[in-house]
């Protein structure tokens, strides 16, 4: 508590991303209108004490259009970290721990992945599974793996020697037992660290996905999507775009400070 | 001193065979990675094409779709595909795109020359600005000045370049009417989107010059320069610069990756006819061979530039060079026996 006290920064980030969580969950206890109901008679009304981000061309709060966009946004960049930990950790967990030929096999395939731009990747499995939240969690996912990959293998091939290992299995315990009491909780800070810090860059891509029109369909309020929306409105509504772009740079960058915080830097 | 028996060629060949070894293996593994995550996703890639190009009126009939996939490519196994349409790839012929009808390769040819304007002015304005703002960070002697410099750059990597590419064209197109907003005819349009690029992508570069400026500022040439009354700016010129170039440059290769990855959103945001616009309207249309042949060239790409900047780490650092090393370790044995 002390902590937060001494680092305004941190104190911030740590608020934004707790208003952010909530309004994940509870959207209704931020929004101020409807985020689906437009009112006719407020079309493309600037930010005002009424609509604190302005409206929209059919008259929709664009507030309240982002409180209820937080649960697409952050709930697919969380299933985005979660596919990429998931599939990074297999390899990772499987690369290390068998070693030899198919350590070097494995990880050959790991250095291509991460040589392709994420982006690119994510790009490549969106036109092979189709457009929607989850085919673009698991682009995000996917591209994000082979870093989560190379993290899990060098911890793994480090504690694998370690001498709890040698005991437990001179013990007569069984490897599978020895990969998931040993191996697997003694490598898993720097994953851990790694996917905090994935979560702002996964926040990121999602919204860029979404606001090249790969995300869900258009009536659902996502982050990049309401970006992508404005354009249109650029020259006469500049709120529609902007506002809503800066609730995303807000959260990544609160949400990047805290993953800093976790991953030891002070 | 042992006489050096190794001809120059071979030598040569010794420093340059594991590059050109890994300039190959990186474009077959693009484009094997490439086709089994396009094939091996659950769904026909030609039946997905052509139900977003033609809606309902998708044919059925087995034998126009026959024809249809050896047109496109996309009959035989998957096996067979791979084999012929990567031996097709190696002559230069990438196909036939589904949504367009179009040669993939003309279609590329087409959109690089716009592309390549915009990501080369963002690799100069995002490398000249992290250079200057390092320098300044060197000779600042006010820790705060210096601390708070270094923290400017962090920002560009947490703003989505949708954002700031909109933020700029209201700023710069619509309220003071100095640039287009759109576009790639006006010769004035590549500015708005290299800016935008210049910001992930100099936010990158910083990163790891900055962090090589600061360790050189911590080493004991610096200290003993700096005893010696050299000024900072020379010392930062003449010493320092030189030494933080090398792992500097290794990113190069990371950057154009970078900047294939960034063009996507950058030219969606400014409507401009390039690489990336081509292929996000190829995801939009489910155009997997437009995909496979973009992915192809942006790994040749990369990997030229990785070749060069191997071999340009020779010219920077004479450690380096083979030659080079051969001169280091006399000069290291003729100190040692003079010692």
């Amino acid at each position: 508590m002390k902590m937060l006290i001494s680092r305004p920064g941190m104190l911030v980030s740590a608020l934004v991303v707790v208003a952010a969580l909530a309004m994940t969950f509870l959207p209704q206890m931020f929004a101020t209108h409807d985020p689906f109901e437009g009112i006719p008679a407020d079309q493309l009304q600037p930010p005002s004490a009424a609509h604190w981000f302005g409206t929209d061309a059919l008259g929709r709060d664009v507030y309240s259009r982002v409180v209820y966009g937080a649960l697409l946004s952050l709930a697919t960049a969380g299933l985005a970290v979660v596919v990429g930990v998931a599939l990074g950790a297999v390899v990772g967990l499987v690369s290390g721990f068998v070693g030899g030929r198919l350590d070097f096999v494995l990880m050959r395939i790991v250095d291509v992945v991460i040589a392709v731009p994420s982006i690119l990747l994510s790009l490549i499995v969106v036109a092979g599974l189709g457009f929607g939240a989850v085919p673009v969690a698991i682009g995000v996912g996917i591209g994000a793996a082979g870093s989560f990959a190379r993290v899990t293998r060098s911890q793994v091939v480090r504690v694998r020697r370690a001498e709890y290992v040698e005991a437990a299995l001179g013990m007569g315990v069984r490897w599978p037992a020895i990969l998931v009491r040993h191996v697997f909780p003694n490598s898993a800070r720097p994953v851990i660290a790694l996917a905090a810090l994935e979560v702002g860059t996964a926040i990121l891509a999602v919204s860029a996905l979404s606001f090249l029109g790969f995300g869900a369909p258009p009536p659902a309020p996502e982050w990049g999507a309401l970006v992508s929306y404005g354009r249109d409105f650029l020259a006469t509504a500049w709120w529609l775009s902007v506002l809503p772009g800066a609730v995303i740079v807000v959260v990544v960058l609160a949400v990047n400070r805290l993953a800093r915080a976790i991953g030891g830097e002070r | 001193m042992k006489p050096n028996n190794d001809s120059r060629a071979k030598r040569a060949l010794r420093f340059i065979g594991p590059r050109l070894f890994q300039f190959v293996f990186v474009i077959w593994a693009a484009y094997t990675l490439t086709f089994l995550l396009l094939h091996l996703l659950p769904g026909d890639p030609l039946i997905a094409a052509l139900s977003v190009k033609g809606g309902d009126a998708t044919p059925t009939d087995p034998d126009e779709l026959r024809e249809l996939r050896a047109r496109y490519g996309l009959d035989g196994s998957m096996w067979d595909q791979y084999v012929t349409n990567g031996l097709a790839a190696l002559r230069g012929d990438l196909g036939v795109s589904i949504a367009t009808g179009q040669n993939v390769g003309d279609m590329i040819a087409r959109a690089l020359p716009n592309t390549a304007i915009v990501a080369i002015l963002a690799l100069v304005i995002g490398v000249t600005v992290s250079m200057v703002i390092t320098y300044w960070a060197f000779v600042a002697r006010r820790s705060w000045l210096r601390n708070s410099l270094l923290q400017i750059p962090p920002l560009g990597v947490a703003i989505p370049a949708f954002f700031s590419g909109l933020v700029l064209v209201s700023v710069f197109a619509y309220g003071l009417g100095l640039l287009p907003s759109s576009g790639s005819r006006n010769p004035l349009s590549p500015i708005l989107p290299a800016v935008t690029l210049a910001m992930p992508v100099g936010a990158i570069f910083f990163q790891v010059f900055s962090a090589a400026v600061l360790e050189a500022r911590a080493s004991s040439y610096v200290f003993t320069a700096i005893a010696k009354g050299v000024s900072l700016p020379l010392l930062f010129f003449r010493h320092v610069l030189r030494n933080a170039l090398l792992p500097s440059i290794t990113i190069l290769g990371l950057l154009i990756g970078y900047l294939a990855g960034g063009t996507a959103v950058v030219e969606s945001v400014f409507s401009r006819d390039g690489i990336g616009r081509l292929t996000v309207d190829a995801v939009l249309a489910r155009d997997g061979n437009v995909v496979q042949g973009v992915v192809l060239v942006v790994a040749v790409v990369y990997s030229v530039v990785n070749l060069l900047v191997d071999l340009s780490y020779g010219l920077i650092d004479p450690r380096i060079r083979p030659a080079g090393r051969r001169r280091v370790r006399a000069a290291h044995d003729a100190a040692v026996v003079a010692s």
